[in-house]
């Protein structure tokens, strides 16, 4: 196994719990009457992008060539996905909330490492490829 | 002589056996500057908690069934619901060595526009109240009037901005600071105003434990006695003077929490403690693993020129690098796992939870780092010592 394929493991781990947390463990809750909050598309939002950076891990692990440029690719992915709850989608108003508590914080994180991640790969593939 | 680079080169030459002894460093700092984090913030929502109770005594409706109801509500933010007649009030302040009572009013359940779950809305009366008032002094020179309210720090809502309660617009005058408990979700109300939301509420066809037409009532009566008097005394006294209500000595409601505390620090510090005595166990043992895998390479050197001393500084410098690197790394770490999370946190203890400042947050961080590097090298030293007593000369004819 490459060296340059490890970052690509890391986040396929981190982007697959964050898809699978954000409608599970970590995910928004409903309304006492059913209704479903901002924080619910938000959460949905964010499985997408943890299948998108996991898609994106699976080919970066994949193809050889193009490793650069899908490790490039997972940058605006991840940065999309860490301005997405609170910012561009609305949470619930509460800070108790599970939204607020637990699901933008283990999500900034996730993909706060899967930034990083992304950029290492991209350094080090390049260095290969040149 | 032994070059200032060469630990770093060292280290850089086996980056596996450096990033063991880095993560080995780092999981010991995570779980010291972790617990420490955790303990120290349940002092402080303790010790501000009881700053903003403020009371010596407590009257609450014997239906309040003793002081459970309301140190859940305290601590948890649940809602209360229980009331008695306001009576109750004048008839605490007949009794000899109250200095000062202020009631307050709790309306539970009560669901606001800007906030998927219920908050807790509190009446206060702004003349008589000696509590809440300092709080809302720190915002605002403004008394509480009609519509107005003061929310607490964890209510999407700032000062100067309105709050809907009920279809009903609150102007939000002050944002008080954090406690660390169930009071930071509340909102705090003049009476009038509470009237009006229970009618506003009624009209939507939402029902209370209270109505509109209950007269006044209120759910807790907050006393501070006069000097001179002892508090128990006068908490007898009320006790025996008004009827259907109970009174409890503020400090009893913390004794639950301050037990707790006193177990999770008991837990975090026997935990932290054994993890140090196994990381201490286990660094011995790489140290002198690594020592012995080496001794080649420090006989050359010492067959080159370096003396005994420089050799130990040597190893000293290498731990003592790999034990700042930890230390910054699990530090960082737990940062990242416990400052994002304190409000979940919070909520999953039921205990006040408030952050230390930034001055205590960065004095554990470097305490931890600096523990860190003094455990590496402590265990370190022995190697070192024992390397620096071997002959090079008889290493190097005894091979690998």
């Amino acid at each position: 196994m490459t060296k340059t394929k490890i970052p690509a493991i890391i986040i396929l781990v981190l982007s697959l719990l964050l898809a699978i947390g954000s409608q599970t463990f970590m995910g928004a809750c409903v309304h006492d009457d059913g209704s479903l909050g901002a924080c619910h598309w938000a959460a949905r939002v964010l499985s997408g992008i943890g299948g998108l950076l996991a898609m994106l891990a699976i080919l970066a692990l994949l193809v050889k060539k193009e490793r650069a440029g899908l490790y490039l690719a997972m940058v605006p992915t991840a940065l999309l996905g860490v301005f997405t709850p609170g910012t561009l989608i609305n949470l619930c108003g509460m800070a108790t909330m599970r939204c607020r508590a637990l699901m933008k914080p283990a999500a900034m994180i996730l993909l706060a490492f899967a930034l990083a991640a992304a950029l290492i790969g991209w350094l080090m593939s390049r260095r290969n490829h040149d | 002589m032994i070059k200032s680079g060469l630990p770093i080169r060292n280290l850089l030459r086996r980056p596996g056996r450096t990033v063991a002894l880095v993560l080995l460093t780092a999981f010991l700092a995570l779980s010291v500057f972790g617990g420490s984090i955790v303990v120290s913030s349940l002092r402080s929502g303790l010790d501000s908690l009881q700053a903003r109770l403020g009371a010596d005594i407590i009257v609450l409706p014997s239906s309040a069934r003793s002081k459970v109801n309301f140190q859940e509500l305290l601590l948890q933010g649940t809602a209360g619901a229980f009331y008695m007649s306001a009576d109750a009030l004048d008839r605490v302040r007949e009794v000899e060595g109250v200095e000062l009572a202020a009631p307050q009013t709790f309306l539970a359940s009560l669901k606001a526009d800007c906030c998927a779950v219920k908050v807790q809305v509190i009446g206060i009366d702004p003349e008589a109240d000696f509590t809440v008032q300092p709080w809302i002094a720190q915002s605002t020179s403004r008394e509480l009037g009609d519509m107005d309210v003061a929310v607490g720090c964890k209510v999407n809502a700032n000062a100067g901005e309105s709050l809907k309660l009920y279809g009903q617009h609150c102007h939000v005058v002050a944002k008080l600071a954090e406690t660390g408990t169930g009071l930071d979700t509340a909102v705090y109300c003049n009476m009038d105003t509470m009237r009006t939301l229970l009618i506003a509420a009624e009209a939507k066809g939402v029902t209370h434990k209270i109505s509109s037409g209950d007269g006044d009532v209120i759910s807790a009566v907050y006393v501070k006695a006069a000097d001179g008097y002892d508090i128990d005394g006068v908490m007898a006294k009320i006790n025996a003077h008004v009827r259907k209500a109970s009174a409890v000595r503020a400090r009893s409601l913390f004794t639950g929490a301050a037990d707790s505390l006193a177990g999770i620090s008991r837990t975090v510090s026997i935990l932290a403690g054994a993890v140090w005595a196994l990381a201490l166990v286990i660094l011995l043992i790489a140290f002198m693993m690594m020592t012995r895998e080496r001794r080649r390479e420090f006989a050359v050197l010492r067959l080159l020129g370096a003396s005994r001393k420089g050799l130990s500084s040597l190893i000293l410098i290498e731990t003592a690098l790999c034990g700042l690197a930890g230390g910054v790394l699990g530090v960082g770490l737990a940062a990242m796992l416990v400052f994002p999370f304190t409000t979940l946190i919070e909520t999953k203890l039921g205990l006040p939870y408030l952050t230390p400042g930034m001055g205590t947050i960065l004095l554990l961080a470097i305490a931890t780092v600096l523990a860190t590097v003094l455990i590496g090298a402590l265990a370190s030293a022995f190697s070192a010592h024992r390397l620096s007593r071997t002959d090079p000369g008889t290493t190097l004819r005894e091979g690998a």
